[in-house]
């Protein structure tokens, strides 16, 4: 019998080392924890990209859709055959430079959605700081082109007024403190994903009509939680609206878009 | 109780956030206390459901074999049962004491949930206590249909402590959207924590997955007790045991897969970062690991039915069939572990020519792999159906036409599962995942039919034999061992799959975990995580099933045993 014990031994030993081997032969990723990026005043160009990089596989997100080909285009490999992101993109609007691109793509994606793609994209300005937005601009010139981001392009972090967070201005609200409900509705980057008559996106439920839905309360709810209720054939944008409009606009702000979407019958 | 949610939130707020463990730090140990709790757990919910329905087999058709493997699955839930308890105290207490801050804003959310569990908990054991211990008094006519209700009730409340148990960690994974870090835990209703996204599908998922990993404990000790016998008679009764057991956890295991696609399509649609992050993201190559390791449960699966076949008189007629299924495994397996959207640095990225491999690339997609599954799926059923007509020779006049249309059956299935494997490549991803759905219909359409027809041709069949219970090499009953091992493996993986995906998060975009031990670890470290936990419940499991054997004798009795108390009385 020790002979049969010694050889069940052996079997489960022996299966539980293969599996642990096979484990341990594969590519190792680790999900780490992101962390705050502080960059100083003499920040080389490769420490620019270094961070970004950084920036672009963990606490950005950037991998969720990049680089699968479906979602979104591929940045660090070719697209159709424009080669990788820092190749192409001082080609991609005409008068705009690679840098001045990268940062609209960023802060405003819904101005230029490639083609073929649909306008996904969040505006990463309210969840990246500053210095990880131009951080990740230099990771991405860096994908075939040159880096020209420099200390100067990225605002100091006593140019940001105390308690700012990303893509709030110190407390002015957003679109520069305008309470003009359309002003605020392109200013907020809405427009990159709801239609207000001819005018936005189809990622988000159409608004034109939005005030026979939902009354002035459905609306605020809907603009500070956006997951609470997602509505019917959306399911699958659910989380892709931002959750941090209530703090970046003021009051008055807010208290005007909602009026305005509420008498929208 | 709103009176003491403050105080248990005041408290919560002067609590230390983690402490750690000695040597093998906090998060190692809650792993492994909270691996071994549910490895233990999942066996004592899952025997319960196949031994009700062993018992009621045992009743209904009036033999006793049943009556008696029902009462030994029982008995091996009794000595389980107790360790079930032992480590759900340590995973407690870990949690309590390294983790306190977190424990408290669970307890803030669900202590009242807490005690219903440890209630249910007083009527679960006290259940399988009757349930057992009267087995013997509760024997004929309608005290056996009492008794039997006993095992019913066992599984009601043993299906309603894991909903609970789920609740708390499925809140985890997913909480409901209104609430996030400014919410204050008190102010969470209960029934709004627990009906939150992943609950439902984390229910049925686990349900089914605890009779398949019950069906491979009871297939590995079942092997162990056949490779111990001392008689022939011994040899058989466990050889079938074995067989029942693993019947039963590779039955289960076809339907599991079904249910994790509930599961992976709701995490999902609840956060589509999270669910990429699954897939995708950092977590990709898992899924080839679990293609491996599912290879080897349908490889082993199928082998311990092909080699059974031997003690089956009849059965050499479908012996040259195995090698064509033996390939169509191999080449699924192949197909299923093909990587396709995995996390790539840029050197590998530029090294593929792309985001994917430009000719694995097209194998690693859902439509081949969901039509390799499928196919291993039917290859395996075919395997269990050979097996069920070796030893008979069907004589009802329409048997003939019975097979052919059998046949055709399997053909049109198989065509079905191909056909829309390779339209999946033309059309929209959001059409393809639909495409699974009539993949996965036109196999589980296949299985009932075919069993069904199946049940009606052997009704008076010749009988080319008895099956020469216990006459069985050696190396089928290691394979069952291999079974129970990756089984009891996979979940480790799968566990820290469903665990993982909330990576830096105790509760997923609502409390932060800012432990030195925040980082999820890569899947290496998990792996050996994994053996570590596999390895003690396992060493656990052959104690107790060896003190159990001290205790008392085995439920099988050897017919001269019989005869002599016959004799006796």
């Amino acid at each position: 019998m020790w002979a049969t014990n010694l050889k069940i031994v052996g079997v489960v030993l022996g299966t539980l080392a293969l599996y642990t081997l096979i484990a341990n032969k594969i590519p190792q990723v680790q999900s780490e924890v992101p962390r705050s990026l502080t960059l100083g005043a003499n920040v080389t160009p490769e420490q620019l990209a270094a961070a970004g990089d950084e920036v672009y596989r963990g606490i950005g997100g950037c991998t969720t859709c990049h680089g699968l080909g479906t979602r979104a285009p591929n940045l660090l490999t070719d697209e159709k055959g424009q080669g990788p992101i820092g190749a192409r993109c001082g080609r991609r609007e005409p008068g705009k430079s690679c840098k001045a691109y990268l940062h609209e793509a960023l802060a405003q994606p819904g101005a230029f959605v490639v083609p073929g793609y649909e306008p996904i994209m969040p505006d990463m300005t309210r969840t990246l700081s500053p210095q990880q937005i131009w951080a990740v601009i230099a990771f991405l010139e860096s994908q075939g082109g040159t880096v020209d981001v420099a200390a100067s392009d990225i605002p100091s972090d006593s140019q940001l007024s105390p308690g700012a967070s990303p893509g709030n201005q110190g407390g002015r609200g957003i679109a520069g403190g305008s309470t003009d409900p359309m002003t605020l509705f392109r200013g907020a980057g809405c427009v990159g994903c709801h239609k207000i008559d001819a005018e936005g996106g189809v990622v988000g439920p159409d608004l034109s009509h939005i005030g026979a839905r939902l009354t002035a309360a459905g609306v605020r709810e809907a603009i500070l939680f956006p997951d609470a209720t997602i509505t019917k054939g959306f399911e699958r944008f659910a989380g892709v609206m931002p959750k941090t409009f209530g703090d970046q606009m003021t009051a008055s702000q807010m208290e005007a878009l909602v009026r305005f979407l509420a008498a929208r019958k | 109780m709103t009176d003491a949610l403050p105080l248990l939130q005041a408290a919560a707020d002067s609590l230390p956030a983690y402490r750690d463990f000695p040597l093998i730090g906090s998060r190692a140990a809650v792993w492994i206390a909270a691996e071994i709790h549910l490895m233990f757990a999942a066996f004592v919910l899952g025997v319960p459901m196949f031994a009700v329905v062993t018992e009621l087999i045992g009743i209904v058709g009036k033999e006793q074999r049943y009556d008696r493997l029902s009462k030994e699955f029982t008995r091996l839930l009794l000595v389980a049962y107790s360790a079930t308890a032992i480590w759900g105290v340590v995973l407690t207490f870990g949690l309590a004491t390294l983790y306190p801050r977190f424990f408290a804003y669970l307890l803030a959310i669900f202590g009242p949930s807490t005690w219903v569990y440890a209630g249910l908990f007083f009527f679960e054991s006290f259940t399988l206590y009757l349930y057992y211990y009267g087995w013997d008094r509760w024997k004929h006519g309608r005290a056996k249909w009492g008794h039997w209700t006993l095992g019913v009730l066992l599984n009601v409340w043993g299906t309603i402590v894991m909903f609970i148990a789920n609740s708390w960690l499925t809140y985890m994974m997913s909480p409901p959207r209104d609430i996030g870090p400014e919410t204050a835990p008190a102010s969470i209703k209960l029934w709004h924590a627990i009906l939150n996204h992943t609950w439902m599908p984390i229910n049925v998922h686990r349900l089914i997955a605890n009779v398949v990993f019950g069906g491979a404990i009871v297939g590995a000790y079942a092997s162990y007790r056949f490779l111990a016998a001392r008689t022939d008679e011994e040899r058989a009764h466990y050889d079938w045991m074995g067989y029942v057991g693993n019947f039963i956890a590779i039955s289960a295991l076809i339907v599991l897969p079904f249910a994790g696609y509930w599961l992976g399509r709701e995490i999902y649609q609840y956060d589509q970062s999270m669910g990429i992050t699954m897939m995708g993201g950092f977590m990709s190559w898992l899924w080839v690991i679990q293609a491996f390791l599912i290879a080897v449960l349908f490889l082993a699966g199928n082998y311990y039915l092909w080699v059974g076949m031997g003690r089956i008189p009849g059965a050499e007629r479908f012996r040259p069939y195995t090698k064509w299924l033996l390939v169509v495994l191999v080449l699924g397996a192949i197909v299923w572990g093909t990587p396709h959207t995995m996390i790539a640095d840029s050197r590998e990225l530029t090294a593929m020519g792309g985001s994917h491999h430009p000719f694995l690339g097209a194998l690693g997609v859902m439509s081949a792999k969901n039509t390799a599954v499928n196919l291993m799926i039917l290859t395996t059923f075919l395997s269990f159906l050979m097996y069920r007509r070796a030893n008979i020779r069907p004589v009802v006049t329409w048997a003939r036409t019975g097979t052919r249309i059998q046949g055709a059956m399997f053909a049109l299935a198989a065509a079905i599962v191909l056909f829309y494997g390779i339209r999946g490549y033309f059309v929209d991803a959001i059409v393809r995942i639909g495409y699974s759905v009539y993949q996965v219909g036109a196999v589980l359409a296949c299985i009932v039919f075919v069993t069904a027809i199946d049940v009606m041709m052997a009704r008076g069949a010749q009988s080319l034999g008895a099956i020469q219970w216990g006459k069985m090499p050696a190396r089928s009953q290691y394979a069952l061992f291999i079974l129970a091992v990756t089984f009891t493996w996979l979940m480790g993986l799968m566990g820290f799959a469903r665990s993982g995906i909330r990576q830096h998060w105790h509760v997923w975009q609502v409390m932060q975990d800012t432990s030195q031990y925040a980082a999820t670890p890569a899947l290496g470290y998990a792996a050996i995580m994994i053996s570590v936990c596999v390895l003690i419940f396992l060493s656990l499991v052959a104690f107790i099933f060896w003190l159990g054997g001290l205790a008392e004798k085995s439920t099988f009795v050897p017919e001269q045993e019989k005869e002599a108390q016959r004799v006796g009385h």
